[in-house]
């Protein structure tokens, strides 16, 4: 990450401890209840993880793995926050550490805003592709490109069950830092994936 | 080239040039377009199945798992 970039949308990956659950009293949770939580959410806790590790072997390690913690810690859950939040939570945190640790093997893209900044065109045009499989190979090269924070504000906007006050709390910023940062990040997308055409 | 060749060759040049046309309309036809960035990630996301195998591999892993501790009253009280 540049010096350019010191406000952070994304805080450094950190363990995924206890903590990241509410504090509450536990209660029982029957194999039943993770099934419907499985079945409502595993295909956003799955995309996620596609875009931000890009590499559908990994996501599908990652996603096993963020069910697993929510398994083990979903007793902990009272609801102060909704279940896709809480999951998006450990799905970010989890998916950063893999990522930290690849990023010192390999560089992909540039977090510079600057450059972004400058290269970026209208957010207004539309953006056309042709439905095949390479729409997904081209998302992906653009999210690559893109700096980590706009590629993560993206992934969770698109989701539409997530109001922008969760968005905050789960990038740790204002709604107003996540307004005026999806704006840049929705020109510098796209100035990205018509490049990839 | 004998005239019969000649013929066949013609035939083929037209009949691929009319699938040539056809895929390009099938192509044309194939296009999407999107709005913003999100509407196109949620029609990508809409797209993506999750791996098939997922749910019997976290079943396992889950069986694995240590029983989990009961709560206070449940140990106080059992399951009542």
């Amino acid at each position: 990450m540049s010096a350019a970039n010191t406000e952070t949308l994304v805080e450094p990956a950190i363990p995924e401890s206890e903590s990241e659950a509410p504090k509450l009293t536990r209660i029982p949770l029957e194999p039943a209840e993770l099934a419907a939580i499985y079945e409502e959410h595993a295909r956003p806790v799955f995309y996620l993880a596609l875009r931000m590790l890009g590499d559908a072997t990994q996501a599908e390690d990652a996603t096993h793995d963020v069910f697993l913690k929510a398994y083990r810690k979903l007793g902990d859950f009272k609801g102060q926050s909704s279940i896709r939040t809480w999951l998006y939570r450990i799905t970010i945190n989890h998916c950063q550490n893999l990522l930290q640790s690849w990023h010192r093997r390999h560089i992909h893209g540039t977090d510079d805003e600057a450059i972004w900044e400058r290269a970026a065109g209208p957010a207004d045009s539309p953006l056309r592709a042709l439905e095949t499989k390479e729409l997904g190979q081209r998302i992906q090269t653009t999210l690559d490109s893109l700096p980590e924070e706009y590629r993560l504000l993206l992934l969770l906007v698109a989701d539409e069950k997530l109001s922008y006050e969760e968005i905050a709390s789960l990038t740790n910023q204002s709604t107003d830092a996540v307004r005026g940062k999806l704006h840049r990040a929705r020109r510098a997308f796209a100035t990205g994936f018509n490049r990839t055409a | 080239m004998n005239p019969h060749e000649k013929s066949r060759l013609n035939q083929r040049e037209k009949e691929q040039a009319s699938l040539r046309q056809d895929a390009g309309q099938n192509t044309q036809s194939a296009a999407v377009e999107f709005a913003t960035p999100e509407e196109m990630l949620r029609y990508d996301a809409a797209q993506t199945e999750v791996p098939a195998g997922l749910v019997e591999r976290l079943q396992e892993s889950i069986q694995k798992e240590p029983p989990r501790p009961r709560n206070w009253w449940q140990r106080l009280f059992g399951n009542l």
